[in-house]
């Protein structure tokens, strides 16, 4: 069972193949995904010797994320799933976060404008979404004992959670936490694929601005 | 060859099936006018957000309407530069794709040369090099010289707003919704051509140039002078002041440059006093008018199946690594028809 793994939530782009549980190969670039993602998908594929033909399924993380780069992303990973008639597997940048450590936490990241997205896992596994300030948000889980995850590519967070020994930061979404979301998240296929769209950043952000 | 041809450049989905760059098997375009409407034009994050959502099933009506499947394609071709960036790399990344995965040629098209070969789509017989473009859309006013396939010559652009784009910012400033050509044009039908004396700038001037913001300027003033003003006669006397100037300006550069066959593109294409008033003043001298089919005017993904052909012949694929460019040269001379600050 060979998986395409593709992530282009962030200011990385990171292409992986997965065979069965193994990663076969990796390849990340930062920055500029919309002209360099198939490119780094052939790279991978002429790495591992193998053709498009030979991939049984194709997970893309979904967002939330940059709204260029999922657009690209997601649109990518859909019509490869359209055309080889492969199932797709959508991930959630939350979860596959949560994925790392496999153990009780929070996950946390920057939605804009003083909010962010944040989610209560139990275990590594899916959980429910939600936004909020996010001065509520850290206010509320700052004495939790849980592990605090969080992906962000400044200092947001860091500020307010100093010398705080649960807090763990990335700027990326790391390759062993794709593969871990990937294998407990389920696939799907047909219309199911076509209609997949990204899980934006604050999508009602952008009627409110344009009726300004 | 079957091309399968992509145009996600502004605010419409389309893709295509087109045989040997003239024989239409699909055309498939899904309006995103109803998420744009209540803006009063196109807010790019939105017609970005609505390709991706349609994409897949504007894919999927092409190739069932053209009865293939995409193992028959022997091309994908996609417009990559001009346009709204982030609704351009949704088209160029479903591209890239169905290349990859089909192993077959990507090609690459400006957005401007869709519609201008879209008038070679089955009269490319009766077409002959070199010939002139009237190109007139939402973002382009422009008079080209097509020398050869791939090969342009600027021979006169808009100094600042493009046709289309006055012709909807006037429909805003009325309330009569978006796009705002055609309804300018349906209430012009029953008004006074003469009713207002709008100007017509640089109209009497030799070169190719046009500008159509005073022009803009003096028909909102109107407006906001009088506000029981009739609609059908400021619509009827502004849009014949267009035509004055984009006909008396086209039949000039088309006498100073010896070119007697002149052709039409764009989405303002489709507004029919002006296929006439070009075709009446174009039979005084004997000159032959070619307008691309109404289907073809708007954005669509056969314009770009149809110029892949005859230009992956002249060039060959491209490389997955092409970019979308919002604003780029035409052609193999790199004609810049904008201002230069916009190719940065």
């Amino acid at each position: 069972m060979q998986t395409l793994l593709l992530d282009t939530s962030g200011p990385f782009t990171t292409v992986l193949i997965t065979k069965d549980t193994t990663l076969s190969t990796s390849c990340i670039l930062r920055d500029r995904p919309a002209e360099h993602l198939h490119e780094q998908i052939q790279t991978a594929l002429d790495t591992i010797h193998g053709s498009p033909r030979d991939l049984n399924r194709i997970a893309v993380v979904v967002g939330p994320g940059s709204w260029t780069g999922l657009n690209i992303g997601v649109t990518a990973a859909k019509t490869l799933a359209q055309v080889l008639q492969i199932p797709l597997i959508p991930l959630y940048t939350l979860d596959v976060l949560a994925a790392s450590e496999g153990k009780p936490s929070w996950t946390l990241m920057n939605a804009g404008r003083s909010q962010c997205y944040y989610a209560q896992h139990s275990t590594s596994g899916s959980a429910e979404m939600a936004v909020a300030p996010i001065d509520t948000v850290t206010r509320q889980i700052h004495t939790d004992p849980d592990l605090i995850r969080i992906l962000e590519y400044g200092d947001t967070f860091k500020e307010r959670f100093p010398g705080n020994k649960m807090y763990r930061s990335v700027d990326r979404l790391p390759p062993d936490a794709l593969v871990k979301a990937m294998h407990s998240a389920s696939g799907i296929q047909g219309a199911n694929i076509k209609s997949l769209t990204p899980a934006y950043l604050q999508p009602s952000h952008v009627e409110q601005d344009a009726s300004r | 060859m079957l091309i399968l041809g992509i145009d996600t450049s502004c605010d419409d989905t389309g893709a295509a099936v087109v045989e040997d760059g003239h024989q239409v098997l699909s055309n498939i375009i899904a309006s995103q006018y109803e998420a744009h409407e209540r803006f009063g034009g196109v807010v790019p994050v939105i017609a970005a957000r609505e390709h991706t959502a349609n994409i897949s099933f504007i894919l999927e009506s092409a190739l069932e309407t053209a009865r293939i499947s995409f193992a028959d394609l022997d091309a994908v071709a996609v417009s990559h530069h001009q346009g709204l960036m982030l609704s351009l790399v949704v088209g160029v990344s479903a591209a890239k794709s169905i290349a990859l995965a089909c192993d077959i040629p990507l090609i690459g098209i400006h957005h401007l040369e869709g519609h201008i070969y879209s008038n070679l789509m089955g009269r490319s017989d009766e077409l002959r090099f070199p010939f002139l473009c009237l190109t007139v859309a939402g973002g382009h006013t422009l008079l080209l010289k097509v020398v050869s396939h791939g090969t342009y010559e600027l021979l006169g652009h808009t100094r600042d707003d493009a046709a289309g784009e006055v012709l909807d910012k006037v429909a805003r400033h009325l309330n009569l919704g978006y796009p705002g050509g055609a309804a300018i044009e349906k209430l012009a039908k029953d008004g006074n051509l003469h009713a207002y004396s709008f100007p017509r700038p640089l109209m009497n001037r030799p070169d190719g140039e046009f500008s159509f913001s005073g022009l803009k300027t003096a028909v909102t003033a109107a407006i906001d002078r009088d506000p029981d003003l009739n609609q059908a006669d400021l619509c009827a006397s502004f849009q014949q002041a267009i035509i004055d100037l984009l006909v008396s300006k086209t039949m000039r550069i088309a006498q100073k440059h010896q070119l007697r066959q002149i052709t039409l593109a764009g989405g303002v294409a489709l507004n029919t006093p002006l296929r006439k008033a070009l075709q009446h003043a174009a039979q005084e001298h004997e000159y032959q008018i070619f307008a691309p089919p109404r289907d073809l005017c708007m954005d669509n993904g056969a314009m770009v199946a149809g110029a892949a052909y005859y230009l992956y012949q002249e060039r060959g694929p491209d490389p997955l690594s092409i970019a979308a460019l919002a604003n780029a040269p035409l052609g193999k001379t790199g004609v810049r028809y904008r201002h230069e600050s916009k190719y940065k």
